[in-house]
């Protein structure tokens, strides 16, 4: 009793790893209650792309030309508006989703659901560039984004749903020294790096410290553990990732504040958790690489869970977190055990490392011994199920 | 076909009633009643037999949901309750007094099932208390030799409950993979 019509809209996704296209196949079949169906592309009345994947921009202009009559709707974190789509902001919601998809077929003809007020935008290859192209002063008017506190929110909210910020890197020939290096960052040349050092400066000096640079003052309470910035995270994104020069290094000041005077007068819905923002930070700069200063043929170990609820979720991020308490292991083996992209590893691990979390192992006994492989669970069947209940409601 | 369960325990007023209903497909059975001893301080209602709720999974299975009475004194039940059960949660209220006694009393109480299963503690009400930081419970169960995830928790917020659950199981086997 639960189908809304009798027949089932006919969609293709793109831009959706096997776990978040299983996971998307199976929300529209039962929150979506059954308004759509996933088909092979050639068989699709509408075009589904997560505009967050590394390379929409090429599909999204593929697909215009490959079928020019066919709807596109655009899933993505942020606001999107682009001529000619249709959009949901992600997380999806049931609700949000099956309204756009029965306007799609109740139109005729492809129909912008926003009406723009810019060019039409030509995409370039990454998701910051589609979203460098779209004006965001109106953000929050059709979907208000909540505030930077709860910053959470905005991303997907279960393990293993999100890809936005990763797969820039290719597949690494990690015997290829060249390759090892572009697969490594160092904090010490981004944002991050200065962020880290002020915070330890803050925290040995029991004072609150203001980080100047060219970009926009950070503000570091070591009382609260809270930082003050006024810039959203999509600003946030951009400047992580950018590599500082010499330039840039030669702007930066550290500055002890006073911090009930500092306090005054500032936005309160943009302090942030110290931790909830070095983390967001780490993984923006990161973008699938791991820390120069960790050695990959050395096993790391990680002292306790992250608070994964307050943090922002990396894929696979759960699964690498409970393999590393069960024994320290390097990065490439659990890239191989739990058979995922080691960029998913590397962005964790450059996460849990810049929070004092992650550990990397010294005493040759601990290279001694390869750790067994864990066994599987005699329910892993029935847990399987419990995880696809839980990521589906 | 196999009765499965996860068992929710902790404090009076940690939460367990409402992650239960957070997560649970049918409205949970509750068995509150008008508080009338030192709960009354904290909670109007409180849980005196247990709560239940349930997940309905594909092909059928059910996943069950059990609150347990968060008063000591409904302790006999707790070995009953977790006969069959797959895992523990455990919720911990922060404003309370020493929600490191109680985690420790909690941990000790379901010793046996936990070495035989994982559990995962949600730390509640952190918006109106922030200390003890999750760190901290970290520090404490050091002590315990325990590694559990350990997660700021709002019991209303269906993602926080189902992101506990999730490493819950991940916890049980880290190799698990969703469809």
């Amino acid at each position: 009793m639960k189908k809304q019509g009798p027949v089932s809209i006919k969609v293709a996704l793109y831009g959706m790893d096997p776990r978040s296209h299983k996971t998307m196949e199976l929300y529209l079949k039962g929150p979506c209650r059954g308004i759509a169906e996933v088909v092979p592309e050639e068989d699709a009345e509408i075009d589904i792309i997560d505009a967050d994947f590394a390379t929409a921009g090429e599909i999204l202009e593929t697909r215009r030309q490959q079928t020019p009559e066919r709807p596109i709707l655009l899933l993505s974190l942020e606001f999107l508006k682009i001529e000619n789509t249709y959009f949901v902001q992600k997380p999806v919601k049931a609700e949000q989703l099956t309204t756009v998809l029965s306007k799609i077929v109740s139109s005729k003809k492809p129909k912008q659901l926003i009406e723009p007020e810019q060019p039409v935008t030509t995409l370039g290859e990454s998701p910051a560039a589609i979203q460098d192209a779209i004006p965001q002063e109106n953000t929050d008017t059709a979907n208000p984004l909540p505030k930077a506190t709860k910053s959470r929110k905005t991303f997907a909210n279960n393990e293993g749903g999100y890809t936005a910020f990763l797969g820039t890197l290719s597949d690494i020939d990690f015997s290829d020294p060249e390759q090892l290096r572009r697969a490594s960052f160092d904090a010490k040349s981004h944002l991050l790096g200065y962020v880290l050092s002020a915070f330890k400066v803050a925290c040995r000096q029991g004072k609150a410290q203001q980080l100047n640079s060219i970009w926009k003052p950070i503000l570091i309470f070591p009382d609260t553990r809270q930082i003050w910035l006024d810039a959203d995270d999509k600003q946030l994104r951009v400047f992580a990732g950018i590599e500082q020069n010499h330039t840039f290094a030669g702007k930066i000041s550290l500055l002890p504040v006073d911090a009930a005077i500092s306090k005054i007068g500032l936005a309160a819905d943009k302090f942030q958790d110290i931790d909830v923002f070095i983390w967001k930070l780490t993984i923006w700069t990161s973008k699938g690489r791991f820390p120069a200063s960790i050695n990959l043929q050395q096993s790391v170990y990680l002292k306790h869970w992250p608070n994964f609820t307050r943090l922002l979720l990396t894929p696979d991020a759960m699964r690498i977190a409970a393999l590393l308490l069960k024994d320290p292991r390097t990065p490439l083996q659990l890239a191989n055990l739990l058979n995922i992209k080691p960029q998913y590893v590397f962005a964790f691990i450059s996460a849990c490392n810049s929070l004092d979390i992650l550990g990397q192992c010294q005493r040759s006994a601990d290279f001694m011994v390869v750790p067994e492989v864990p066994k599987p669970s005699k329910k892993q069947n029935l847990f399987s199920k419990i995880l696809n209940k839980l990521r589906g409601d | 076909m196999s009765q499965y369960k996860i068992i929710f325990t902790g404090p009076v007023g940690a939460g367990k009633t409402t992650a239960i209903s957070s997560i649970s497909d049918a409205p949970p059975v509750k068995t509150d009643a008008a508080a009338s001893d030192m709960t009354k301080n904290r909670k109007s209602s409180t849980t005196v037999a247990m709560d239940y709720g349930v997940m309905n999974l594909e092909g059928g299975e059910k996943i069950h949901l059990y609150g347990t009475p968060g008063q000591e004194r409904f302790d006999f039940m707790w070995d009953i309750l977790t006969n069959g059960g797959i895992g523990l949660v455990l919720l911990l209220d922060n404003t309370r007094a020493d929600p490191f006694q109680d985690m420790r009393f909690f941990l000790e109480a379901f010793d046996k099932f936990i070495a035989n299963t994982a559990v995962a503690i949600g730390v509640t009400q952190m918006d109106v208390s922030s200390k003890p930081s999750i760190t901290e419970y970290h520090q404490q169960l050091q002590t315990l030799g325990l590694k559990p995830p350990v997660f700021s928790v709002d019991a209303r917020e269906h993602n926080d409950v189902s992101l506990l659950v999730q490493s819950l199981l991940y916890s049980l086997d880290p190799g698990l993979v969703g469809e």
